[in-house]
C-alpha cells in the first residue's frame, strides 16, 4: 500500500513537471503571463522579396492569350455553364465596359506572366503585388475583415503546419510551414485571359511555400485550388512557381489588358 | 493482486507524463542524419492532377513547342533533329521516362516507407508509377551517391532528407531522356535534379528542379499535383515487349531530320497563330520579358533557330568528367565474378573465379602497379589471360607490366609450349613468368610495327571473326570488328555475367577515335555498335540487363550504346548529305553538323578533337562510298 502511494506521488511529481515544462516552453522563459507572437512574429518561412514567375507549364496558353474556346488543360474541369460562358467571350466588350483586369483578379493572376512583391503590410498581413496588372492581394490573419467583392477577393491568412486530427505520443510540433491563404468573395473573373470564367462563389485555397534550392535561387511555390460549384466539375488543382529576384529594376507595372 | 494494481497504475501515470512531456518536444529519429527535421508521412496512392499540360502529358507536345524550357542551342537543335517514329527502333520501344518526366507521367503512384525491421529507422522513401512501372528509390540513410563511372538508370540515384515541411531528393546517375514528351525536348545523362515533396492534406506536390549542363542554359522548374486516393486502384503495371515495328529496314537507318529540314516546324506556330521563335528561343520564353521580345522577333530570326549558328567554334563538352584522375585505381563490381577497374586511361575488366584472372585491357600503365594490386585484392590466383580489345596504347600501355606480375599454369608442362612464335610475349616460352595475352592478329602487328616491347605483344592471336574461351565457369567470347575505330578491334563478351567490354567502339566521354590510318571508319563503327546492340537483352524498360564496359566513361547498359549508335548514324547522314551536295572538309565543319551533340562530346583541344572525328567520318565516307 504503501509502495503504491509512493509510484503515485511520483507519477503526479512527473506530470506537474512535465505541465510547468510545456507552459514554460510556451511562455518563451520564466515569468509574466504568455504573449503570443504576432503572425510576422511567428512566421516559420520568409516569404518576403520580389519573385518572377516561371512559366514552364500549360506554357502556350499562359504566355499568349488562346483562341476562343482554347481550354487547354482547363478542358478537363470546366462545367458546360462555363464552357457557353467562355464561347461568348469578347475582348472589346470588357474593354468598353472598363474591366479589363477580368484575367487579373485572384484566381487568374497568379498563373500570368508577372512579378510578385511581397511584403508586409503590419504585424498581421502580408501584402502581395504583381507588376502585371499591377494588382495588390492582401492576406490579413485573423478573422476575415471587409466585403470583398473586388477583383481580389477577401483573403485569410493562417501558417500552415501538418495536423493530426488528434495528438498521439511521441508525435512533436509539425516542422516547417506554409502560409495558408483562402480568399472568396471575388468578383467574377477568368481563370485564364480568353474568357474562362469564374463565379462570384468561388472559393480558392493557396499554399505558399518557399523551397531553397542549393546553390540555386530559392524557389516560391504557389499550391492552389479553386472551387466553384457554378462553372467548374471537380476543385481545379495547379501550383504555380517563382524564382527569387534580387534585381529591383525588373518590377515593370503594367496596366490590365485584354489581349 | 494490489501489488499488480499498483504497477499499472504507477505505469500509466508514467506514460501520461512522458507523452505530455514529449509532446512539446521535436522527436528524436535514431541514426537520422544531424539537423534532418523529422519525417512527413508521404505514402498512401497518389493520382497526378492533370489540370496542366495536360495534352503533354496525355497524347504528346507538339514539334518546334519548346516554349517554357531553358534549351540552349544543342538542345534545341537536338529536339529539331528529332523524329517521333525513332521510337519504332527496337530498342527504343520500350525505354521507361527519366525522373523529373517520370513525376509528370498518367497512370497512379504509390510511395511508402521502408524502415529497418530492428531499428525502425527510415532506410528508404519508394515511389512508385504506373506508368513504364518507375520505381524511384529515395535513400534516406545518408549513403553517398555512386562516383562518376557507376551505371546510370533513367530513374537514377536518389537521396533524400527532410528540411522543413518538405522532403528535399537530390538526383544523380540518370540516363538521358526526353525532357518533354514526344516532340524530342531532351535531358542530358548528365543532368542532376532537386526535387521537393510537401503535402498539404491530400494534396502532394512535387517540385523538380532539373540542372542539365547539356541541354539546358538554366534550371529547368517544374511542380505536379498529386490528390492521395483511399483505395488501391489495383492498376499498377505497364507492360511492355518490343518487336518489329517496319521490317527490312537496315541496321543503320536511325530516323532524324537534317537541320532545317524538319517539315513539321511551322505546325505548331501556324496552328496558333504565334511567331515561330516564340517556341525556339530557350530560356526568355518562361518569363515576363517574352512578350517584348517577341515584338521584334521576325520570321528570319525564327528561320535561323533551325540550324547551327554560322561562324562559331565548336561547343565544348559540359559533361563532368568521368574518371577519377586522383592517382589511385578503382574498383567497380560490375556483375557475378567481373569487375571494372578505373583510373589508368582506358577502363580495364577483371574476372576472377577459381582459375587465374582473365583481364581485358591493362590501361595506360602508369598505374600498372596499383592495377596489379586491385587486382590482387579482388583474387589470389595469378593474373592467367590479358586480352586486348585494340592496340591502343590506353588499352596495351600496362600489358608488359601486368603481363609479367602473372602466370599461364594451363601451360606449364604443356606439349606445345616449345612452339611459341618468336619475338612474342612469352608466355608461351616461358608460361610460369608471364601471363598469356590474347587479341586480334592486327593488335600484334599493329604492335610489332610500332616496335611495341616483346614483352606487350599479345601472342595468342585469333584470324577470323570469332574466338571462344571457357573460364572461370563462364563462356569468353571474342567478336572481331573488322573496320571501327580501327581494323584490330574485338568486343568481349562475358555470356554469363552478361558484360560486353566494347573497348572504344564505345565510350560514354566522346566522339568515337575512328582511326582512318590504322583501319577503321565510319560504317565500320556503326556495324559494331550495332553488333553490341545485337548482343544485349534489357532487364526492365529499356535498361538494365546486359551490361557494357566502354572503352572509357561509365558502366553502360544497351540504351547508352543505342544513343552513341544514333549519335554516330545522325552525324554521318548529316555529313554524307553534304558530301553528296559536293561540300567540301572545311565546310561541313563549317555548318557545325555536331552541334546538337558537341556539349555531350565535343573537345577543340587534346588527342581527338570534334573536327578530327569530322575529318575522320568525310575522310570514310569520300573513299568507302
Amino acid at each position: 500500500m504503501s509502495v503504491t502511494r509512493t509510484r503515485l506521488v511520483i507519477a503526479a511529481v512527473l506530470i506537474a513537471l512535465s505541465f510547468h515544462a510545456r507552459a514554460e516552453a510556451q511562455r518563451g522563459g520564466r515569468g509574466g503571463p504568455p504573449t503570443p507572437p504576432s503572425p510576422r512574429g511567428a512566421a516559420p518561412v520568409d516569404l518576403t522579396g520580389q519573385w518572377v514567375s516561371l512559366i514552364t507549364e500549360e506554357w502556350r496558353q499562359r504566355q499568349f492569350t488562346g483562341a476562343k474556346g482554347d481550354f487547354g488543360s482547363l478542358n478537363v474541369v470546366l462545367l458546360p455553364p462555363a464552357r457557353k460562358v467562355a464561347a461568348s467571350w469578347d475582348p472589346a466588350r470588357d474593354e468598353a465596359a472598363g474591366e479589363q483586369c477580368k484575367a487579373y483578379g485572384a484566381a487568374g493572376v497568379m498563373r500570368l506572366p508577372t512579378r510578385l512583391r511581397v511584403s508586409w503590410q503590419d504585424d498581421t498581413a502580408l501584402k502581395l503585388e504583381t507588376d502585371a496588372g499591377t494588382q495588390t492581394r492582401l492576406f490579413k490573419f485573423g478573422p476575415p475583415q471587409g466585403e470583398g467583392g473586388d477583383w481580389q477577393g477577401l483573403s485569410t491568412a493562417s501558417w500552415d503546419y501538418p495536423q493530426a486530427a488528434l495528438g498521439g505520443r511521441g508525435f512533436g510540433p509539425a516542422p516547417g510551414g506554409s502560409l495558408k491563404v483562402i480568399t472568396s468573395r471575388m468578383k467574377p473573373g477568368y481563370l485564364s485571359r480568353n474568357g474562362v470564367p469564374y463565379s462570384a462563389n468561388a472559393v480558392m485555397t493557396e499554399y505558399f511555400d518557399r523551397f531553397d534550392v542549393p546553390g540555386g535561387d530559392p524557389l516560391l511555390v504557389v499550391t492552389s485550388e479553386i472551387v466553384d460549384p457554378e462553372y467548374l466539375a471537380t476543385p481545379y488543382w495547379t501550383s504555380q512557381q517563382f524564382k527569387r529576384e534580387t534585381d529591383a529594376a525588373r518590377w515593370r507595372p503594367t496596366p490590365c489588358a485584354v489581349r | 493482486m494490489r501489488s499488480a494494481r499498483g504497477v499499472r497504475v504507477w505505469l500509466g501515470a508514467a506514460l501520461a507524463a512522458l507523452g505530455t512531456s514529449l509532446a512539446g518536444q521535436a522527436p528524436v529519429i535514431p541514426g537520422a542524419p544531424t539537423g534532418q527535421a523529422p519525417a512527413i508521412d508521404l505514402s498512401g496512392y497518389w493520382t497526378p492532377a492533370l489540370h496542366e499540360d495536360l495534352m503533354e502529358r496525355g497524347p504528346g507536345a507538339e514539334i518546334a513547342d519548346y516554349g517554357g524550357f531553358p534549351l540552349n542551342e544543342a538542345g534545341r537543335l537536338w529536339a529539331l533533329s528529332y523524329d517521333p517514329s525513332r521510337v519504332t527502333l527496337r530498342h527504343h520501344q520500350c525505354e521507361a521516362y527519366v525522373a523529373p518526366y517520370q513525376m509528370r507521367a498518367l497512370g497512379n503512384f504509390r510511395i511508402w516507407e521502408e524502415r529497418d525491421p530492428h531499428t525502425q529507422r527510415l532506410v528508404a522513401i519508394h515511389v512508385w508509377a504506373q506508368t513504364t512501372e518507375g520505381h524511384r528509390v529515395i535513400w534516406m540513410d545518408g549513403r553517398a551517391h555512386p562516383p562518376a563511372w557507376a551505371p546510370h538508370t533513367f530513374r537514377g540515384f536518389s537521396t533524400g532528407r527532410f528540411v522543413g515541411n518538405a522532403l528535399v531528393v537530390r538526383t544523380t546517375h540518370m540516363k538521358n531522356g526526353a525532357l518533354r514528351r514526344g516532340n524530342g525536348a531532351p535531358q542530358s545523362d548528365q543532368a542532376t535534379l532537386t526535387e521537393f515533396f510537401t503535402r498539404h492534406g491530400d494534396h502532394l506536390t512535387n517540385v523538380t528542379v532539373v540542372s542539365d549542363p547539356v541541354y539546358l542554359t538554366e534550371p529547368m522548374v517544374r511542380s505536379s499535383d498529386f490528390a492521395r486516393q483511399p483505395v488501391d486502384p489495383g492498376a499498377w503495371l505497364y507492360a511492355c515487349d518490343d518487336g518489329e515495328q517496319i521490317l527490312d529496314r537496315p541496321d543503320d537507318a536511325v530516323p532524324h531530320y537534317l537541320f532545317g529540314k524538319q517539315p513539321f516546324v511551322n505546325e505548331f506556330s501556324t496552328r496558333y497563330k504565334i511567331p515561330l521563335a516564340a517556341g525556339l528561343l530557350g530560356a526568355v520564353t518562361m518569363y515576363p520579358e517574352l512578350g517584348p521580345r517577341l515584338s521584334t522577333a521576325t520570321e528570319a530570326e525564327g528561320r535561323a533557330l533551325l540550324s547551327p549558328a554560322a561562324g562559331q567554334a565548336p561547343e565544348t563538352s559540359k559533361a563532368t568528367d568521368r574518371e577519377p584522375r586522383d592517382g589511385e585505381v578503382h574498383v567497380l563490381p560490375v556483375r557475378d565474378n567481373v569487375y571494372m577497374l578505373v583510373g589508368d586511361g582506358a577502363n580495364i575488366v577483371v574476372q576472377t573465379g577459381d582459375q587465374g584472372a582473365f583481364v581485358i585491357d591493362t590501361g595506360e600503365g602508369k598505374l600498372a602497379d596499383k592495377v596489379i594490386a586491385a587486382i590482387r585484392g579482388l583474387t589470389n590466383k595469378p593474373i592467367q589471360f590479358i586480352a586486348n580489345t585494340s592496340f591502343r596504347a590506353e588499352h596495351t600501355g600496362g600489358n608488359a607490366r601486368l603481363g609479367d606480375a602473372g602466370q599461364d599454369p594451363s601451360l606449364l608442362g604443356s606439349f606445345f609450349v616449345t612452339a611459341a612464335p618468336r619475338g612474342v610475349t612469352g608466355a608461351f616460352s616461358d608460361p610460369a613468368a608471364h601471363a598469356t595475352m590474347m587479341a586480334h592478329v592486327n593488335v600484334q602487328v599493329r604492335m610489332q610495327a610500332a616496335n611495341a616491347p616483346a614483352a606487350a605483344v599479345p601472342a595468342d592471336t585469333y584470324l577470323e571473326d570469332r574466338r571462344r574461351k571457357f573460364h572461370n565457369g563462364d563462356a569468353i567470347e571474342f567478336f572481331y570488328q573488322k573496320d571501327a575505330v580501327t581494323d584490330g578491334d574485338s568486343l568481349i563478351h562475358f555470356r554469363r555475367a552478361d558484360v560486353i567490354v566494347a573497348g572504344d567502339i564505345f565510350t560514354t566521354t566522346q566522339y568515337p577515335v575512328i582511326d582512318l590510318k590504322n583501319g577503321g571508319s565510319v560504317q565500320g563503327e556503326i556495324r559494331a555498335l550495332n553488333e553490341i546492340l545485337k548482343k544485349t537483352v534489357y532487364r526492365h524498360q529499356g535498361e538494365g540487363g546486359t551490361y557494357i564496359v566502354p572503352g572509357h566513361g561509365y558502366l553502360a547498359d544497351e540504351h547508352e550504346v543505342l544513343e552513341y549508335r544514333d549519335m554516330v548514324v545522325i552525324v554521318r547522314d548529316r555529313v554524307k548529305a553534304m558530301l553528296d551536295a559536293g561540300a567540301t572538309l572545311a565546310q561541313v565543319k563549317a555548318a557545325r553538323v555536331t552541334a546538337d551533340y558537341d556539349t555531350q562530346y565535343g573537345a577543340n583541344t587534346g588527342a581527338w578533337t570534334t573536327e578530327m572525328f569530322l575529318e575522320a567520318v568525310y575522310n570514310s565516307l569520300r573513299t568507302r562510298r
